[in-house]
């Protein structure tokens, strides 16, 4: 009970909260920008958070993350232009009612049915992770080797239209992190006589490049390409009942406000779906049992809260594996548990018990992160608009200057430069071949754990080739990871089949009316 | 060129990159098993070999198709069109390689200008030209954006982090 009472005390100084609230503020303002989102929030204010304490630094980026979720939706209602994939079933219902003038309420239903997703989900995390965690501990060296293995097969299918594709980038990122120093000898590993990289390369840069920079090479060529350096301003209507949302349209959509954050909570709790999967799967139930289908695409508040609620809800649920397991549900959480590490903490079960204040803080950040969201949105809204109204050509630049600047600042190294931009163009090419960089990140963090899991099975079961069969939940765990692979390569085999008969009808039509 | 074309390329530049690692970088660059614990290249020669055999598999599964004469759907025979909506994890499209090479090397002459002619210069210069790349012609605001964002990051690195600005300083 101390435990709590000083943790929540800690998330409620000065310090802890002038952050929380500027990185929720930040991130509304970032996620509103079309094509920066929250994982790549974080990335670029990883190395700000150097300079922070463990509590401060995690808040800021919590809230970065929650105030981006929000932000996208700013974007995706206002400009038919989804920062995050997860907002796109926003823009649906957003953008229509934008054309009608009442872009302000949309705004306003996004924001509230985002709070009401993001506080339950955060209510379901704080009752649920420190129960699991504590089971959590019973878990051995071989059960986390092979819940990592599953993790990253999982994760394989993320950002990409191929397994097989997302298997090479899960590779690569492990490829990359295991350079630097191997755990047992303590000898340089893959460094290919580079000093610099004795230490193996730091997260910030590898992320910066692979996140930020690249995306930022393909905004611009957008912009090159297109020559559509300036955005349109909307003119938000003056009548008062098409600016603010009444009671009776808030509460016409609680049901599909809890049921996409029910949705939200466990698609986030799931390794690997992640905020696009729940926000279309609560989307579409909504609209199935809505009384009122015909007006979900025209301009629904109901479909715009069941998109948000449900992208919400994930902010804090996929927090549940990784403070569980120490495994990133998403990109988000990755980078999260990127800024763990950093800060000297090993997310997993072992976090309740080493670090059990910060823990509480973290709850108690994330709890007034919420009520910082509703006050910021609340009253905010129409200035944060504006950010989308930034000419690209002034914003672009701005943000590439800041990835080359926030890859310099985590070592004060151009060294991390260098590596950024060298990230940046592998992330280019990522983006462009579909192989996805979310399963390369999280292989690259998850890299340095595995090998530890490893490394303590083969020492402490003396070599034995048995040893995942005497352990009946790694052999479980180890089963589920095959069955992953087998059950996505069918899947993928299928659907290739089906895309060939299509492929083949499409032609013979083609020749037909030749 | 065709996607299928492209991404065919790709695997065999992977299955190469594969080769090389496993017959050249593990063995020289991993150190020797020290007779205790699983072996240091252990685990790079399974990340790399997943690689192979995935891009192998990959490759097997486009020229079975090619052999057969099977029709390949179109997103793999053809290029889909730049797509509007830019949201999703890949931007799957054309590289253009003009565009990459005009934004790439402002950004490595950025990293090597630097170390000679100070951050202050160096970062000016590189945004004024980042701007007139992306197709910016107003000079005063170009200038004006260039100055304040160099002074604002120089202002936070130096006062606010206090992290040494990168290079010989003009404001020493």
């Amino acid at each position: 009970m101390e435990m709590i009472i000083a943790g929540l005390q800690d998330s409620i100084s000065p310090a802890s909260l002038m952050f929380l609230f500027a990185g929720v503020a930040i991130g509304v303002i970032v996620g509103a920008i079309p094509g920066i989102n929250g994982p790549m929030a974080i990335a670029l204010f990883i190395p700000v958070t150097y300079y922070m304490t463990p509590l401060t630094a995690i808040g800021f980026l919590v809230g970065l993350n929650k105030g981006a979720f929000f932000g996208g939706a700013v974007s995706a209602v206002l400009l038919r232009t989804p920062g995050t994939p997860e907002a796109a079933a926003t823009s649906w219902d957003g953008y229509p009612l934008t054309q009608q003038g009442k872009g302000e309420k949309a705004l306003r239903m996004a924001l509230y049915s985002s709070v009401a997703g993001d506080f339950m989900s955060t209510i379901v995390l704080i009752m649920i992770a420190a129960p699991l965690a504590a089971v959590a501990l019973f878990m051995g060296p071989a059960e986390i080797f092979a819940l990592i293995s599953v993790a990253l097969t999982v994760i394989a299918g993320i950002g990409t239209t191929s397994i097989g594709r997302g298997l090479i980038a899960a590779g690569f990122g492990i490829l990359v992190g295991l350079i630097g120093t191997e755990p047992v000898t303590a000898l340089p590993r893959l460094t290919f006589d580079v000093y610099q990289l004795g230490g193996g390369l730091s997260l910030i840069p590898v992320a910066i490049g692979l996140l930020a920079f690249s995306e930022i090479l393909i905004q611009l060529e957008k912009i090159t390409l297109k020559g559509s350096g300036e955005c349109s301003t909307h003119v938000f209507s003056s009548k008062r009942e098409d600016r603010l949302l009444s009671l009776k349209e808030f509460f016409a959509s609680t049901k599909t406000l809890i049921r996409g954050s029910l949705i939200g909570i466990g698609v986030g709790a799931m390794p690997g779906l992640g905020a696009p999967v729940a926000s279309f799967m609560s989307y579409d139930q909504a609209m199935k049992r809505s009384k009122k289908k015909e007006e979900f695409g025209k301009g629904s508040l109901e479909g715009i809260g069941a998109s948000e609620s449900a992208n919400s809800s994930v902010v804090a649920s996929s927090l549940i594996p990784l403070f569980v397991l120490g495994i990133p549900g998403n990109l988000a959480a990755a980078m999260l548990m990127g800024a763990f590490m950093i800060h000297g903490m090993q997310p997993g079960p072992l976090l309740f018990k080493e670090n059990a204040q910060l823990m509480y803080g973290i709850y108690g950040s994330l709890i007034l992160a919420s009520l910082f969201l509703m006050l910021i949105g609340r009253f905010g809204m129409r200035y944060f608009c504006k950010a989308v109204n930034i000419p690209a050509m002034i914003l672009y630049p701005i943000v590439t200057f800041t990835c080359i600047m926030g890859a310099y600042l985590g070592r004060s190294s151009m060294f991390d430069v260098g590596v950024m931009l060298a990230f940046g163009f592998i992330g280019y090419y990522m983006r462009k071949f579909d192989y996805s960089y979310v399963a390369f990140i999280i292989g690259f963090i998850l890299a340095p754990e595995w090998e530890r899991a490893l490394q303590q099975v083969v020492i402490i079961s003396q070599y034995d080739t048995y040893m995942f069969f005497q352990r009946p939940v790694a052999m479980v765990l180890m089963a589920l990871a095959l069955f992953v692979i087998v059950r996505t390569f069918w899947g993928s085999i299928k659907d290739g089949r089906k895309k060939q008969v299509e492929a083949a009808a499409a032609k013979a039509g083609q020749h037909k009316g030749d | 060129m065709t996607r299928v074309k492209r991404d065919t390329i790709a695997y065999l530049f992977i299955i190469g990159f594969c080769i090389v690692m496993l017959t050249w970088a593990i063995p020289t660059y991993t150190p020797e098993y020290p007779g205790y614990g699983a072996s240091p290249a252990l685990l790079p020669v399974v990340s790399v070999s997943l690689m192979l055999f995935m891009a192998c598999l990959s490759l097997l599964f486009v020229g079975v198709a090619l052999f057969m004469n099977k029709p390949l759907p179109v997103e793999e025979s053809e290029f889909p069109e730049d797509l509007e909506d830019d949201s999703g994890f890949t931007q799957v499209g054309r590289v253009k390689m003009y565009h990459l090479a005009s934004i790439m090397i402002p950004c490595v002459l950025l990293v090597v200008a630097i170390e000679y002619i100070g951050y202050e210069l160096a970062s000016f210069s590189f945004l004024v030209i980042l701007q007139y790349v992306i197709g910016s012609r107003k000079w005063i605001q170009s200038i004006l954006v260039s100055i304040a964002l160099t002074a604002l990051l120089y202002i936070i690195m130096r006062y606010g982090f206090g992290v040494p600005v990168p290079g010989p300083q003009i404001f020493e």
